[in-house]
């Protein structure tokens, strides 16, 4: 057959030519990687992007966030067990807890050379007053709580606030410092993205972006004021599936499943870190639509007839611990150990139900592990005669539906458990049209008055000690009342290569050791 | 034309309504998938930025605006992305257009060839388990074969770059090298969207032959002593491409759902991804900009298709 042997040439021809291609496109990839002798360090994570990153036009996520924060210094930085002096070196608060002044360090420079003064400080309030940042934490309630700045000399600082708050010294130290020089002309930050948008003081200069493949690189800034930079060059780099792209060595951290541990254990090459369990899932009773969640007895018998070790084994397959019922979890810095705790007991649930049955529909995201954490819990309370129908939605109608309370149950799943006990306030003091927070808007229809209380004066209290005995007795009070139901907290695990790098550490609110600027840099 | 156009004005404000029908706003961050953390957005900074987004005016109003901002080439700019649609998508609608066109080509060349083949060959083993093979192969959904071909070809032979459309951060000696990294980059999900579409092409492509060789003009070809391949490819191909052709334009569409999921697969730089999260995010401006953008070129390619049918087949005017 002539026709069929000259298809055989086009054909063998055709490979040859694609494989010329291939093998081109491999050689001209691996020479870019060898290039330079004394090498420096250079960290590759997995990318996606994140925005363009001022404090303005980063995207409203932890990567996003925490990619911004290595350009831009604050006032105080997040360490490993609480606030640590940063650009400024030392502070003090006024004994009725209205003023703060900030002593900045001395010969701090901005990428551009310029020096950074406290009329770059007060600039940077002033400015946010306006055009607020996109991660903006110095407003409470929607009000703004500074009332003035004032520059005292080149590097002391005056603030004062409207009124004393515990939460204040975190807020004010965790805002961005911005080069006055570059923004004072600035009218619309959010659309500001000229190169010198991007001129900070941090550790590390953005070199390249690229948003459509998700690329980050950033080169550590030579003249930096602090702990010298360990890691010469952080790259975000896009990545279609993590662990393999870890096992090539194209990453060199990466989260993995605990089906996949076996595969790093016991190896000398591997390390295993076990992330703190700052994100969890909780149930939401809606009191204003169901009167009858008003009752302790039902909430509590909820709580019995949930079985979260069960949730933790099978939907997490190990990889979380089940959550308080105070709230706090297990690793928050203010976690209290002795509340009330609800070991799973069928029994218990049904002789606080008196017999009695519901039904309700429980609202749920479209992710694998909520639809196996719902199917669980329905079969566990189906024993104690509480019977659930379960909706899936996607993430935003079901924000929707939690926003306006139209649910009966709901379960939602979010970050932000290691941040400042607060957070109690937000979640379980009724304030109606308070605004909203991932773990807030308050619970529909509920309202306490030792609750109440106790999340004010924890919030008024300046002296720490004081203030975390309140937050202790606060937990307790929330887990023998129960006005929702934690479920679980995620503790993931990352691997990653210690011969290449082993500077990897948490900060003391937040669960991941790629985001804290303390994990590039040598210790102070 | 105009029934183009009113199809156009028909999607557009399909476009505009739909999306804001869908439960859910672009500020409101209440829950996160495992492991994420967002931004809290106060009650008073969700007024703020709907009002600077003109979202806080009635829908009719809001529709008017974009009818006129549209007339005027205004597009607008992405909630979440924060940047100009037109350039967010443009500089990635280049990618996914590239692999569209790319790929679509290639199964259509390759469709033809092989289903010609099929249809000379009808009946025999050489047909019969081409048929069998094209058929399994258009049935498995892209994605699948996507992730098939990424653990063969990427990780454990390692013959192709695991994700992204070009080397990150690698600096190119030559424009010729860098075509190279990019088609590199691109052999994978190109093969996974041939594959998905191969089979249909191929179906078309025999049964289209069939016809043709059965005609009475065939027969004189053979007749006049023509070799084999010179009747094949020259007498009846021109005629039994035409259904394909017009085929390939039509199902652009469909190509580009595939490519979006491809492009997930293989985390490819093109409007997928994009598309993926814009609605996720509810962001109104940018699935308006992204819908357009794929109904504006779907559009294109059926007027195309039209214009050239009636080139190739004389009989339809």
């Amino acid at each position: 057959m002539k026709l069929i042997e000259r298809l055989q040439i086009i054909i063998a021809l055709l490979v040859c030519a694609a494989l010329m291609l291939v093998a081109s496109g491999c050689s001209s990839g691996k020479s870019a990687g060898t290039a330079g002798v004394t090498k420096p360090l250079v960290i590759n994570l997995a990318g996606g992007d994140a925005g363009f990153l001022t404090p303005f036009g980063h995207y409203p996520r932890g990567p996003g966030i925490f990619k911004m924060n290595l350009i831009f210094d604050s006032l105080l930085e997040r360490g490993e067990k609480g606030y640590i002096p940063w650009l400024a070196e030392k502070w003090e608060i006024s004994a009725d807890g209205k003023t703060y002044i900030f002593n900045l360090r001395k010969g701090i420079k901005w990428h551009d050379g310029q020096p950074l003064t406290a009329a770059d400080v007060k600039f940077s309030f002033e400015y946010y007053a306006k055009n607020p940042p996109v991660s903006d934490e110095l407003a409470i309630n929607g009000k703004r709580i500074i009332e003035a700045i004032d520059v005292v000399d080149d590097h002391t600082v005056k603030i004062t606030v409207d009124k004393p708050n515990a939460t204040i010294l975190g807020r004010l130290g965790n805002a961005r410092i911005i080069p006055r020089h570059i923004w004072a002309t600035v009218d619309d930050p959010k659309k500001f993205n000229k190169p010198e948008a991007l001129i900070g003081c941090g550790p590390y200069i953005l070199k390249e972006y690229s948003k459509e493949q998700g690329a980050y690189k950033f080169e550590a800034f030579k003249d930096y004021w602090g702990p010298k930079p360990k890691v010469d060059i952080v790259q975000f780099i896009p990545v279609s599936d993590n662990v393999l792209a870890f096992n090539k060595g194209e990453i060199d951290l990466t989260a993995i499943s605990p089906d996949l541990l076996a595969q790093y254990e016991n190896n000398k090459e591997f390390m295993i870190k076990k992330n703190p369990a700052f994100w969890g899932y909780r149930l939401i009773f809606n009191m204003e639509k169901c009167p009858e969640f008003k009752d302790k007895n039902i909430r509590q018998a909820f709580a019995y007839a949930i079985n979260a070790q069960e949730l933790v084994e099978k939907v997490a397959r190990g990889a979380a611990v089940p959550a308080s019922a105070g709230y706090l979890p297990v690793d928050h810095i203010w976690y209290n150990n002795n509340v009330k705790k609800y070991a799973f007991n069928i029994d218990k649930a049904r002789e606080l139900l008196q017999g009695k049955t519901f039904s309700y529909t429980m609202l749920i995201g479209n992710s694998n592990d909520e639809i196996r954490m719902a199917e669980l819990i329905k079969i566990s309370l189906a024993q104690a005669g509480i019977n659930l129908t379960v909706r899936s939605l996607d993430e935003k109608t079901r924000d929707a539906a939690a926003k306006k309370g139209d649910y009966e149950l709901i379960i939602n799943g979010h970050g932000g458990w290691g941040s400042d006990a607060d957070l109690l306030r937000t979640v379980y003091a009724n304030q109606k049209s308070s605004g909203q927070s991932p773990s807030g808007n308050g619970l529909y229809g509920y309202n306490n008055e030792t609750i109440n209380e106790l999340c004010n004066r924890q919030l008024t209290e300046l002296d720490p000690d004081k203030r975390k005995a309140l937050v202790f007795q606060l937990q307790e009070v929330i887990a023998e009342e129960v006005p929702q139901i934690p479920l679980y907290n995620t503790t993931g695990y990352i691997v990653y290569r210690p011969a290449k790098y082993d500077g990897w550490r948490y900060m003391f609110d937040h669960h991941e050791v790629t985001h804290s600027k303390i994990s590039y840099l040598e210790s102070m | 034309m105009a029934e183009y156009l009113v199809t156009f004005l028909f999607i557009i404000t399909l476009n505009f309504f739909l999306p804001r029908l869908m439960p859910g706003d672009p500020f409101t961050f209440l829950s996160a998938g495992t492991d994420e953390v967002t931004v809290a957005y106060s009650e008073e900074q969700i007024e703020k930025y709907k009002a600077y987004y003109g979202l806080d005016k009635p829908l009719i109003n809001q529709y008017v605006s974009y009818i006129g901002n549209m007339l005027q080439g205004n597009i607008g700019y992405s909630i979440y992305y924060n940047e100009d649609v037109v350039a967010l998508v443009g500089k990635r609608a280049l990618w996914t257009v590239s692999l569209v066109v790319v790929s679509l080509t290639v199964s259509c060349v390759l469709g033809l060839i092989l289903g010609s083949l099929a249809a000379w060959n009808r009946n025999n083993a050489f047909d019969r388990y081409l048929y069998l093979v094209m058929i399994c192969f258009s049935e498995i959904p892209a994605f699948l074969m996507g992730l098939l071909l990424l653990f063969a070809g990427a990780a454990w032979l390692g013959w192709f770059p695991l994700a992204g459309g070009t080397s990150t951060f690698a600096v190119f000696a030559t424009p010729v090298q860098q075509a190279l990294d990019i088609v590199h980059h691109a052999v994978l999900p190109v093969i996974t969207l041939v594959l998905a579409r191969l089979g249909e092409f191929f179906m078309i492509a025999r049964s289209s032959m069939l016809t043709v060789l059965s005609k009475d003009y065939m027969r004189t070809a053979r007749g006049k002593g023509l070799s084999k391949s010179r009747i094949l490819f020259v007498h009846a191909l021109r005629n039994a491409a035409i259904p394909v052709i017009t085929r390939m334009f039509l199902s652009l569409g469909t190509v580009f759902g595939g490519a979006v999921l491809v492009e997930n697969v293989f985390n490819y730089p093109g409007v997928g991804q994009l598309m993926r999260e814009s609605v996720m995010l509810r962001d109104y401006i940018l699935m308006q900009g992204i819908f357009m953008f794929f109904a504006v070129s779907v559009l294109t390619m059926n007027f195309v298709a039209d214009m050239l049918y009636k080139k190739l087949d004389p009989r339809i005017t």
